[in-house]
């Protein structure tokens, strides 16, 4: 006790010497990942990317001549707690922008606050939409990104059934929302389009696995999973043993990203669909170099230029993935706005982020003025790798996020 | 809708021209068949390559269907020499730890080395040539038809209901000369539908009849939708005889008849395997809680680290047999055994350090335990990282068998047995051994058994450390059917002390019962209110029924009052 | 000036409180003393000092206490309960979450059109299509109409848990459950309405439920005055709870009440129904719950399913134990310490943080079994001893019997 009192006291001492020292040349980030709790799963490795990221940055010469000094916080899966950490990020550490996020519900537990406190928030993971507020920049897949290209990808298949199934929360019930009108404007009826909800940490896939095995007799079927990360393992595990393969009846998971593959049993996912803005596997020199420094990153991770100690690193078997991609991205798009605004005034960099082109590893993205990106859109085949091998590349989508603007455009 | 009309027609043109473009079935020499595999392998375009592998159809030569096979599975590689390509296989006779020799699939000798010897490639090297959907559906279907003179019937039989489904009558002759060599029933019976199938829709009057009668009689689940959609079709544009519709009519109500029996049958296995899962996680708690009286928030971390442990020894296994194979496979009855122990070590930590100062509180036991499992959370994500892990179940336990349509999937059969073993095992060590008499001793009357001499302190420890076990143990048990990582005791925790004070605490058949009821309710309930309502709903009534029994099913009856 | 009246007129009033209260000069001192910090002391520098001054309360900080009083007002609600009537309910954040689900029910529907639809119903019942679900009502469910009054949205506040409180309780009591299987079942309690209100088809917001309140009472909900005034709001509220409990300890049902914890058996032997008494006070602490849930969500914003989660009630209960159960100030001291600690850890500690949190759940458990108002008694204890022991070495007598003074709280078998 009484050491780790004198180290904390030691550490309190020497980040207000490098904070005296260093004050002029940082500019303070905010990091609002869970690093506990039921979603630490998949944010911790944001958290990761977003330090590679600046870390790149700053060995480049930082943004606008200023090194990014990380304030990172663990709002632990708890959604009042989010408001809680961005209030104190935006009013006690004064940061210039935030980039974080995973659910929708800690999305919207922080929007008022950064609406009140005129802050800055990147949100890079997939979502309902249904939203848009002038202190958030989308970088994440809108439905007419993800979720739509999937299921038209299916369609050419020849796929005249679909079995929707997702965790119960807002996410799969937006989004299966949408695509059941957009499936009965394709002119699939309604008797074969099934929607089913399980709940959070649901351990028992038997009923619906063999609900499913009935539906998907005819070998016309396909599955439209949207559930949560942990609740994909017992469910390709029970499907699996029940004989079903990619083959007599695919899964196309929209949650399911590289990041994600690694707790599952890729054997017995191979050649089910995902659909992402960025793949792993792309073949351009971008994503050459982003896979290859980022993994080299991890060997030793620092941020370059600030007194920020890196920690609670996992090393082993690291991907990159969509959201994680789209994190950097966020990231990117900052710099160059700030740097055409000259300033990090979020009022300017606000206004200067419209119409900002980035080439990244997925190919150029571009920030619309509704606060999301123009982004490529890709389908993939699950390997038993763990990788996705790409089976479609759809070129730019522009992302729109409220779906009755892109399901009468589509009629 | 009109493009994926033809793309369905481009497809049966191919497999058409597949056919037209080999004047007799399968008549191509091996070596011709070899060479078109070898094309087919460095063919960049993916339509030629399916056009290509369709003309392998019938071809029986062992290299063309190993290589097929091997395609398939992702292990055709390309050993790239002066811009030559040439497709290889592994062969599987001498791999060793992800060596192997490169078979060519040109003529099937391996490759030779710069020395003349048989050069021997690592598969890391080299990356799987690539497949996609379509593809793999030819490939499939070339195997298919390659499987319906295999040597293993279960292989057969999955081959032919597969092809069946397609409804091509090119496929007939070859269900039909195969049907009259056939010996073994189960692929006769799906011979038979195949047939049957196929007849449906391409046949008129009274062969169609005949064979739609053909699937009553076999109430074939695979034709009803196949038949449902003849009858809508039916609705809207009538061209059947008034006799054909009537048996249309018959045949799909004797199969939903048959489908609603097997429902059942399958909602009680169901039942019971959900019931088996529950009642593993419940049991160490059973231990812990019921006898001990110590409610252990931990009881899930514990159980995570056995899945954990099951992880780790997975790791090792294939570290040294190999990721497959029968050493590989005899991980997990390796990991059960150390699960327990790793599990028990740990209970036995905990007891030292933390709850043997509690045993006069255990409401406070609570909030400790609570304590431990937040550290023991986050110090799994710190060792593990946050991410779940990859745990494969050993080949004997994937896939499943199948009786009258009724599924019986294999982890969840052994899941079931385990269950029963553990009970049984328990039961004995508490009912028969002398250790068993010490622990009922001192979870009765804990100063009364000291005062006679047994050492309560050593029994509370080792029973701890036994309920811990058996909580490890259904950790390794559950990365069978689940995912691991630091949030799998959290999933279970509810859920086990609902079963335990449903079963009454104290009283192991109580759990045992409890388990039964909540999982088959639970599977009942299910399909009619879909999972969320039915969760609410087994909760809500755990909640009614203690109003009725408020101690649990089997409370131990007492004259003593508890305070 | 005004803060001179305010104090005045507290004052009269306190002095007519003291009564019945029967507070001594020392504790009346005291909470004269932190009532002024907190609800006068801290918003007169939040509001009058300037922001660089040495001085200065920022927004942030008064936003954070108004969380932890409306934390420290349940904390106050499962003592009652645990501490006073030994009833360890762990599920206790339902009712806190009933009521700010009520309260919030009010301020969605105050958001008016200013959504993301600019539609009159909130967001969510606009995207599940609830317009098509009740037509006559233009999408707003039946339930939530008479929520447009912030009268009726109060008394649900109150109303709505202690409904749900007494059934339960009528239920658990009048089976006698008891200990253990009544901890447990409000857990399943808990956990089952949880899943309840994530499913959207509950008109409950589902997952995301609600949020992004705009004004209460016609002011708006995000300014730095409201937030003061709902600062103060909550204050005056842990001081009326506190005042209750305090009084309510003081009388003869805070006798018979803690006469249940020590041994229900006795109790009921002597002739009184104790299940009256206990869901009495189980409603009561509902309400109480409920009250400081109503007061947290507009502070922070959100209230959505997952403060349902067993482990939010658990962590209600620990603070209680931090702080020191069976006294008043300890759960309050209790729940601003720990979330204090957590607010401070998440950001200095962010990824250790819960080493720190858990081990010191183990360490108060373990070696402060009265939490931290019971630290100075626990001192003069091993202070007496260390001084017995000193003596014994001169003069050996036979040890004091040890005693355990909270055993009895827990109905062990």
């Amino acid at each position: 006790m009484k050491n780790m009192f004198k180290s904390i006291l030691a550490a309190l001492a020497v980040t207000l010497v490098t904070l005296s020292t260093m004050a002029a040349e940082t500019v303070k980030v905010g990091v609002l990942h869970s690093l506990s709790g039921t979603m630490a799963i998949s944010e911790t490795s944001l958290k990761d990317i977003l330090l590679f990221t600046f870390d790149e940055i700053n060995k480049s010469g930082g943004v606008l001549g200023k090194m990014i000094e990380p304030v990172v916080v663990d709002p632990a899966s708890n959604w009042p707690l989010f408001a809680e950490k961005a209030r104190q990020l935006l009013d006690k550490d004064k940061v210039s922008v935030v980039f974080g996020c995973w659910t929708s519900v800690s999305r919207k537990s922080v929007l008022p606050v950064f609406e009140q406190l005129n802050g800055l928030l990147f949100y890079p993971v997939q979502y309902e939409g249904e939203e848009l507020s002038k202190n958030i920049f989308y970088t994440a897949e809108s439905v007419n990104q993800q979720a739509v290209p999937a299921v038209d990808y299916m369609l050419g298949e020849g796929k005249k059934k679909f079995y929707l199934l997702g965790s119960d929360y807002v996410y799969p019930r937006t989004t299966n929302k949408i695509l059941k009108q957009y499936l009965k404007s394709k002119g699939i009826p309604d008797e074969d389009i099934e929607e089913i909800y399980t709940p959070f940490g649901h351990t028992d896939y038997q009923t619906i696995v063999a609900a499913i095995k009935k539906f998907a007799a005819g070998g016309k079927a396909t599955v439209i999973s949207t559930l949560n990360g942990d609740t994909n393992v017992p469910f390709f595990k029970e499907f699996a043993n029940a004989g079903l393969t990619s083959e007599n009846c695919p899964v196309v998971s929209f949650s399911i990203s590289e990041d994600e593959f690694r707790g599952l049993p890729a054997k017995e996912l191979a050649g089910h669909l995902g659909c992402w803005t960025y793949f792993m596997s792309l073949k351009t020199a971008e994503n050459a170099k982003f896979v290859g420094d980022f993994n080299t990153w991890l060997k030793e991770p620092k941020v370059t230029g600030v007194d920020y100690k890196v920690s609670g690193i996992d090393t082993k078997g690291r991907v990159t993935c969509s959201p994680m991609n789209l994190s950097r991205m966020g990231v990117y798009l900052w710099k160059q706005a700030v740097e055409k605004a000259g300033s990090f005034d979020v009022d300017k960099v606000r206004v200067a982020l419209i119409g900002q082109k980035f080439k990244g590893p997925a190919g150029e993205v571009t920030m619309q003025d509704n606060h999301h990106l123009i982004n490529n859109v890709f389908i993939g085949e699950t390997l038993p790798t763990g990788q996705f091998k790409i089976v479609k590349a759809l070129g730019p989508v522009a992302g729109e996020p409220f779906s009755s603007k892109f399901l009468t455009a589509g009629k | 809708m009109l493009l994926n009309f033809i793309v369905s027609i481009r497809i049966c043109l191919f497999i058409f021209l597949a056919f037209v473009a080999s004047p007799h079935l399968g008549a191509a020499t091996p070596e011709e068949a070899r060479k078109i595999l070898a094309d087919s392998a460095v063919e960049e375009d993916a339509t030629k390559q399916i056009a290509f592998i369709l003309k392998l159809a019938g071809v029986n030569d062992p290299v063309v269907q190993q290589g097929v096979t091997a395609w398939r599975q992702g292990g055709l590689f390309l050993y790239e020499t002066n811009s030559l390509k040439q497709p290889f296989f592994l062969d599987t006779a001498a791999q060793t730890d992800g060596k192997a020799r490169a078979i060519k699939v040109v003529d099937g000798k391996p490759i030779q080395g710069g020395d003349g010897k048989d050069l021997i490639v690592n598969v890391a090297d080299f990356t799987p040539v690539d497949t996609n959907s379509k593809l793999r559906k030819a490939l499939k279907t070339v195997l298919d038809l390659f499987a319906l003179s295999d040597p293993n019937p279960k292989i057969r039989r999955d081959a032919v209901t597969k092809l069946g489904q397609e409804q091509n009558p090119e496929y007939l002759p070859y269900f039909e000369a195969r049907v009259v060599l056939e010996s073994d029933p189960e692929s006769v019976r799906a011979l038979t539908e195949a047939i049957a199938i196929t007849k449906v829709a391409t046949t008129t009057g009274a062969d169609q009849i005949a064979a739609i009668n053909e699937l009553k009689r076999m109430t074939s689940i695979t034709s009803l939708a196949l038949l449902q959609e003849m009858e809508k079709a039916e609705r809207k544009n009538p061209k059947l005889t008034p006799d054909a519709k009537k048996a249309l009519g018959s045949a799909i109500f004797a199969i939903e008849e048959h489908i609603r029996r097997g429902n059942l049958v399958g909602t009680a296995f169901r039942g019971v395997s959900s019931a088996a899962v529950l009642l593993i996680a419940a049991l160490g708690l059973a231990i812990t809680f019921g006898l001990m009286g110590v409610i252990n928030m931990a009881h899930g971390e514990v159980m995570t680290v056995g899945a954990y442990t099951a992880f780790m020894t997975q790791n090792l296994f294939a570290k040294w047999f190999g990721s497959s194979g029968t050493g590989f496979d005899m991980y997990f009855i390796a990991a059960l055994l150390l699960s327990f122990f790793t599990g028990g070590i740990m209970g036995l930590v905990m007891e030292r350090l933390v709850i043997r100062f509690l045993y006069k509180r255990p409401l406070e036991s609570l909030l400790a335990t609570w304590g431990v499992s937040l550290v023991l959370q986050q110090l799994f994500r710190q060792v593990f990282g946050s991410a779940n892990v990859q745990v494969n179940s050993p080949s004997w336990m994937s896939g499943s068998f199948i009786v009258s349509d009724v599924l019986f999937a294999y982890n969840r059969l052994f899941v079931i047995g385990f269950g029963i073993a553990t009970v049984i095992g328990t039961y004995l060590l508490l009912t028969k051994t002398s250790l068993g008499l010490q622990i009922r001793a001192v979870m009765q009357n804990r100063t009364m058994a000291s005062c006679i001499g047994v050492r309560t302190d050593r029994i509370n420890m080792l029973t701890f450390g036994f309920g811990s076990g058996l909580a490890g143990m259904a950790g390794a048990c559950l990365s069978q059917i689940g995912n691991v990582g630091p949030g799998l005791g959290q999933l279970h925790i509810v859920d086990c002390f609902m079963v335990v004070v449903l079963g009454g605490v104290g009283n192991l058949v109580g759990t045992v019962m409890a388990a039964f009821g909540v999982g088959v309710t639970d599977q009942i309930l299910q399909p009619w209110l879909g999972a969320v309502m039915g969760k609410i709903c087994v909760l809500v009534g755990i909640i009614l029924f203690l109003q009725w029994r408020p101690a649990g099913l089997f409370a131990s009856r007492g004259r003593s009052l508890e305070d | 000036m005004a803060a001179c009246r305010v104090v005045r007129l507290t004052r009269t009033k306190l002095g007519r409180l003291i009564m019945g209260l029967s507070l001594s000069k020392r504790e009346l001192l005291l909470v004269c003393l932190v009532s002024f910090v907190g609800l006068v002391l801290l918003p007169c520098l939040n509001a009058f000092v300037p922001p660089d001054s040495f001085f200065h309360v920022s927004n942030f900080s008064i936003t954070l206490c108004g969380k932890y009083l409306c934390y420290a007002v349940l904390a106050l609600g499962v003592n009652i309960l645990w501490g006073y009537t030994g009833l360890l309910s762990l599920g206790q954040c339902l009712f806190f979450s009933l009521g700010g689900y009520a309260l919030g029910m009010y301020l969605m529907l105050k958001i008016g059109n200013l959504g993301q639809y600019k539609a009159d119903i909130p967001d969510f019942m606009v995207f599940l299509e609830f317009p098509k679900r009740f037509p006559e009502t233009g999408g707003l469910p039946p339930h939530w109409i008479p929520f447009k009054n912030f009268w009726f949205a109060t008394i649900a506040v109150l109303v709505v848990p202690a409904l749900s409180a007494l059934v339960f309780g009528f239920l658990a009591f009048r089976s006698r459950i008891k200990g253990v299987y009544f901890s447990i079942l409000s857990q399943a309690l808990t956990y089952a309405a949880m899943l309840l209100f994530f499913r959207n088809d509950f008109t409950f917001g589902g997952n995301n439920g609600l949020t992004d309140f705009k004004f209460i009472l016609g002011y708006d909900v995000n300014s730095n005055t409201t937030k003061r005034t709902l600062y103060i709001a909550s204050g005056v509220l842990l001081l009326g709870v506190y005042l209750l409990c305090r009084w309510l300890t003081q009388t003869k049902f805070g006798l018979i009440q803690r006469a249940i914890r020590d041994s229900e058996n006795r109790v009921l032997f002597s002739g009184y129904a104790t299940v009256h008494f206990k869901l009495f006070v189980f409603v009561l602490s509902s309400m109480i719950c409920a009250l400081g849930g109503a007061l947290f969500v507009p502070q922070v914003g959100i209230i959505n399913p997952s403060e349902m989660a067993p482990d939010k009630s658990l962590e209600a209960v620990v603070w209680c134990a931090v702080g020191g159960r069976a006294s008043l100030v300890g759960p309050i001291i209790g729940a601003i310490s720990v979330n204090a600690l957590k607010s401070y850890a998440t950001r200095a500690f962010a990824e250790q943080w819960l080493y720190i949190l858990g081990g010191m759940f183990v360490f108060v458990v373990l070696f402060m079994p009265k939490g931290i108002v019971g630290l100075p008694a626990q001192f003069a204890e091993w202070r007496g001893k260390q001084q017995r022991h000193k003596a014994s070495v001169s003069a050996p007598t036979p040890p004091a019997d040890e005693k355990v003074n909270d055993t009895a709280i827990i109905s062990s078998k």
